[in-house]
């Protein structure tokens, strides 16, 4: 397989005859800043371009371009595969619930020789959880399911994905990847510390979380945020929530918060708050939330290379939470380098900050949402 | 020099061709700046409300704890909770006062063993076993519940429950179990021994027997001896039944003092006694042993200051082998006593087995007669008297019988010796006398019954008030009724039968001396009593026909009464020989075959119709 930057003009068309692909590409990523890329002049430009080529993508609040990081714009890498074919699909949230949403897309994947999914979802209007869950109930556990919901920086005002060379607010575009040639692998890491005392999840429902310990869970985190909660929901990024099943505690959670409701005192969370799962709140130290990227990539690598050490991955989809970049301001580029420095440059490195990162949870092969963290897919096809 | 990391990004950022933009370059410092301090103040937020939830959180369970104790503490539980380190975490106030710690006593850290150490409470006995209650504490298992009981030298029982709690630890729970334990040993002793003399009660007893005997199967015997207190009713019935009750406490002494260690005396009821006497060498001891407490025991009481004399009876069965049960020996034992009081009271017997024979034919007449009365089987009689001078009839005497379903007719004889025995007298006595009273008022001349006192119910308290009610109830008039009693009720005790005639007199009914001649014959009865009339034995009435002593006798007594104004009438008058001179002496009156045999009262009554409409056509 092949992977090749696009440079692009701001239509979409190829800048240079330089930087347009020999091949035809199987398949385009292309992330940019929510305006442009709704706007939408991108994707037509693409659609234009590469009538044949499946183009997946979607808004953010930054674009990840190898190592460096960028606010502005949008940046696209073109794949080609050998032995690996393709099939997209797409299905609007509208008023369906998203687990329902999740096995539609399933429905439309489902077929022999399906190695894995690659999900984009809408940023706001989903519960990323339940649509994770529907799809993989369809599909089932053996196929591995990533991706991530689009991201509107710190403004979570609207989200879109691409789809037929047009920007969708309200849909989920999936790609399926079939045959035995394929090599995928994934990696997450949050490194957020807990701090404070462990909390109980007292009233909830669904994504909803109302109290925390029988009070209302905003008015904590206004009060950790200080004057810095009149930038609701986006400021409660830098205290995400760590729940876990009391069940299950090894297997913890991270949630991070979409949108707050100040006249019931709510706070909607990219993920399921169950009642009675113990929570707590969690705060990024740099260093260890850089080291936490470093996680994930060597997992990814690791997990690559396990049967061939001598394997390279041709592209690295990296995929991180809005929370990060938020916290971590002008650092953020340290956490795209640290990943890069695991992969020794040798992948075409693209990705976005997302308001959802979906990976298998680390050491298994149960997909979920994750918040705050970062996930980095690596993809590979062998002889 | 080496620069910071984010300085050489904020440089190669700003820089185009080795020149740096410095306006680009400031805004990424100052906004750098602006990261750093933004994350400072977070954090520094964060930490102090972090504090303050902690402090918080830490004053409320402060609040639980204080919360938690003031629960333990007044819990009637003793407690104490251990860690998995077997270090003592918590108690309360009951277990301090349970093993007699300090009330601010701080065992925290403490094994078991170190804290039990320190317990008053299991002090005071030998040092060993104070070592071995805390062993056989501190050997309940950790991990699996379980509980044991404890007496301690205090005096208390407890009962300690051990259960395993989820980290390791153990809690142990101490419920004092002393009123319980005492409560359960109290109703144990009430089921064997008797309450009034703490001696063993019958059930104790059965098992001292069953035990006897089982020895007697390795050739040790013993005796049984059923032993009944004899007038003990009258103390009762006379003095009342406290001092009844501190007689029995003296005649228990007495019996104690004259046994062994080994024998066994029990209390089975009433004034029964029963003992059991081990290791007999020869009959010849028992025999000592039961005259012995046949003396201790008639030997005068003085009881809340009255001076009781009661004897007592002794029957004896020796147990020779295992051939008979423990009923059988009872039973044997009794039959030997009711044979000692047959014979004259104050004295043993010792059980033959002919006695069995004579006993089950008065069981059952007993068990029958007893049934009689609830089941209306007796009946009222009447033999008429008649006015030797005018012919007519001036009474009736008042005769009881007995229908019974499976004798037939029983005469008095049979049964009214029986019915004093088995104290059915007073019931039957007072029915007799009721119903003469309800029968006699539907004869409407000026006739009198006669109805007989037995000397036991005229002994009885109730007497007086027995015949008031009965007069009240029939509206028979007092002086129709004449009571009969014999001379025996005055021997005993005279004065009172002096003062218990005079009552009864008071009522204004008339007094009948029954069976005048047969017995002491004092005349100075006759003159001490207030006799309304005096009955001639029919002994002397049959003589007349064979001898001239019964004439003499008749003559002598009927001018006696003549002279006092005292009635006479004589019994068993058969023939018209008999009438002839009972008229020549001048006898008031005449009963007996030649009128009429003791008939049913319709009978009675027609009789009477027809005779004095017969006199006065």
């Amino acid at each position: 397989m092949w992977a090749k930057n696009l440079r692009l003009s701001e239509t979409g068309k190829p800048a240079s005859e330089a930087s347009s692909p020999e091949q035809t590409p199987d398949l385009i990523f292309v992330f940019g800043e929510t305006d442009v890329f709704a706007q939408g002049d991108v994707l037509t430009g693409l659609k234009a371009a590469f009538p044949a080529s499946i183009v997946l993508g979607c808004s953010t609040g930054t674009v990840i371009d190898g190592t460096e990081l960028s606010d502005e714009g949008f940046r696209a890498v073109a794949l080609g595969f050998d032995h690996t074919t393709l099939r997209t699909a797409f299905c609007e949230v509208a008023h369906r619930s998203c687990f329902a949403v999740g096995q539609s897309l399933g429905r439309q994947l489902l077929g022999p020789d399906l190695k894995t999914v690659i999900l984009i979802s809408d940023g706001l209007q989903v519960n990323g959880s339940e649509l994770v869950a529907g799809l993989v109930d369809v599909v089932g556990a053996g196929v591995s399911v990533s991706g991530g919901l689009a991201g509107d920086g710190a403004r979570f005002e609207k989200t879109y994905v691409a789809h037929e060379g047009k920007a969708i607010s309200g849909g989920v575009t999936a790609v399926g990847f079939y045959g035995g040639a394929l090599r995928v692998a994934h990696g997450s890491a949050g490194g957020w510390d807990e701090f404070g005392p462990q909390r109980l999840i007292t009233r909830s429902d669904g994504n909803v979380l109302y109290e925390l310990d029988g009070k209302p869970a905003l008015d904590l985190y206004e009060r950790y945020l200080g004057e810095e909660a009149a930038d609701l929901p986006a400021s409660a990024l830098v205290y995400p929530l760590k729940i876990f099943d009391p069940a299950r505690p090894q297997d913890e959670m991270v949630r991070t918060v979409l949108s707050i409701d100040r006249e019931v005192g709510s706070m909607t969370f990219a993920g399921d708050v169950p009642v009675n799962w113990p929570a707590r709140l969690m705060r990024g130290e740099f260093e260890h939330l850089i080291d936490g990227a470093t996680t994930a990539a060597s997992h990814a690598l690791a997990e690559l290379q396990s049967e061939n050490p001598s394997l390279s991955p041709s592209v690295c989809l990296l995929v991180s939470c809005v929370g990060r970049r938020l916290l971590m301001g002008q650092r953020t580029s340290d956490e795209v380098e640290a990943v890069a420095r695991v992969m020794k440059g040798e992948p075409i490195q693209i990705g976005f900050y997302s308001y959802g990162e979906i990976a298998p949870q680390n050491g298994s092969k149960a997909c979920d949402l994750h918040n705050q963290t970062v996930t980095v897919t690596l993809l590979a096809e062998v002889a | 020099m080496e620069l910071h990391k984010l300085l050489v990004q904020q440089l190669a950022k700003t820089s185009k061709a080795g020149v740096v933009d410095h306006e680009a370059f400031l805004d990424l410092v100052n906004s750098a700046y602006e990261d750093h301090d933004r994350d400072r103040r977070r954090a520094d937020r964060g930490s102090r409300l972090m504090a303050e939830e902690l402090e918080a959180a830490g004053a409320e369970l402060q609040v639980q704890n204080l919360r938690f104790q003031a629960a333990l503490d007044n819990m009637p539980l003793g407690l104490c909770l251990f860690d998995k380190n077997g270090k003592l975490i918590v108690t309360n106030r009951r277990f301090l006062e349970l093993y007699g710690l300090d009330p601010d006593y701080d065992g925290a850290g403490k094994s078991l063993s170190q804290v039990l150490d320190e317990s008053a409470s299991l002090r005071g006995g030998t040092e060993l076993e104070r070592r071995l209650q805390i062993l056989e504490h501190a050997a309940l298992s950790k991990t699996a519940a379980g509980q044991i009981e404890q007496a301690w030298p205090n005096g208390r029982s407890v009962n300690i429950a051990r259960n395993p709690v989820k980290d390791g630890g153990f809690l142990d729970m101490v419920s004092d179990i002393t009123e319980t334990r005492q409560a359960t040993a109290q109703i144990a002793h009430m089921a064997n021994f008797d309450a009034l003399t703490d001696l063993p009660n019958r059930r104790l007893f059965r098992e001292r027997l069953a035990e006897a005997v089982r020895f007697s199967e390795r050739g040790e015997r013993s005796a049984v001896l059923c032993l009944d207190l004899d007038r003990f009713k009258a103390v009762n019935d006379t003095l009342g039944h406290p001092v009844g009750d501190a007689v029995l406490i003296e005649v228990t002494k007495r019996l104690v003092e004259n046994l062994r260690p080994t024998d066994t005396a029990a209390r089975l009821g009433g004034d029964e006694f029963a003992i059991i006497v081990r290791r007999v060498k020869r009959v010849s001891e028992t025999h000592a042993l039961a005259r012995r407490l046949i003396e201790h025991l008639s030997a005068p009481y003085l009881v809340c200051g009255h001076q009781v004399l009661i004897g007592a009876s002794i029957g004896i069965e020796f147990i020779k082998n295992a051939d008979l049960s423990t009923d059988d020996l009872l039973r044997n034992a009794d039959l030997a006593l009711y044979r000692a009081k047959a014979e004259g009271k104050g004295r043993f017997c010792v059980f033959r087995e002919e006695f069995h024979a004579s006993l089950d034919r008065r069981r059952q007449l007993e068990l029958e007669l007893r049934a009689a009365l609830h089941n209306d089987e007796f009946e009222v009689y009447y033999q008429p008297q008649i006015d030797i001078k005018s012919g007519g009839i001036c009474g009736f005497e008042a005769l009881v019988r007995w229908n019974s379903p499976t004798r037939g007719q029983v005469a008095p004889a049979e049964f009214i010796g029986l019915s004093e025995e088995i104290g059915l007298i007073d019931d039957l006595g007072a029915w007799v006398l009721r119903r003469a009273c309800l029968d006699m008022v539907r004869i409407p001349d000026a006739v009198s019954v006669a109805v007989n006192l037995s000397p036991v119910q005229f002994k009885s308290e109730h007497l007086v008030e027995t015949v008031r009610s009965a007069l009240k109830d029939s509206g028979l008039a007092p002086h129709r009724l004449e009571l009969e009693v014999t001379e025996g009720v005055m021997i005993s005790d005279t004065r009172r039968a002096q003062s218990m005639l005079e009552s009864l007199k008071k009522l204004g009914v008339s007094i009948v001396l029954d069976d005048f001649g047969t017995g002491y014959s004092s005349l100075s009865y006759i003159r001490h009593f207030p006799f309304n009339k005096v009955k001639i034995d029919q002994s002397f009435v049959r003589d007349l026909d064979k001898a001239n002593d019964g004439l003499a006798i008749i003559r002598a007594v009927v001018a006696m009464c003549a002279g006092m104004g005292i009635v006479s009438i004589a019994e068993g008058v058969e023939t018209w020989e008999h009438f002839e001179v009972l008229k020549a002496e001048q006898c008031d009156r005449a009963q007996g075959y030649l009128y009429s045999k003791p008939i049913p009262f319709k009978d009675a009554r027609a009789f009477f119709e027809s005779r004095n409409q017969a006199r006065r056509a």
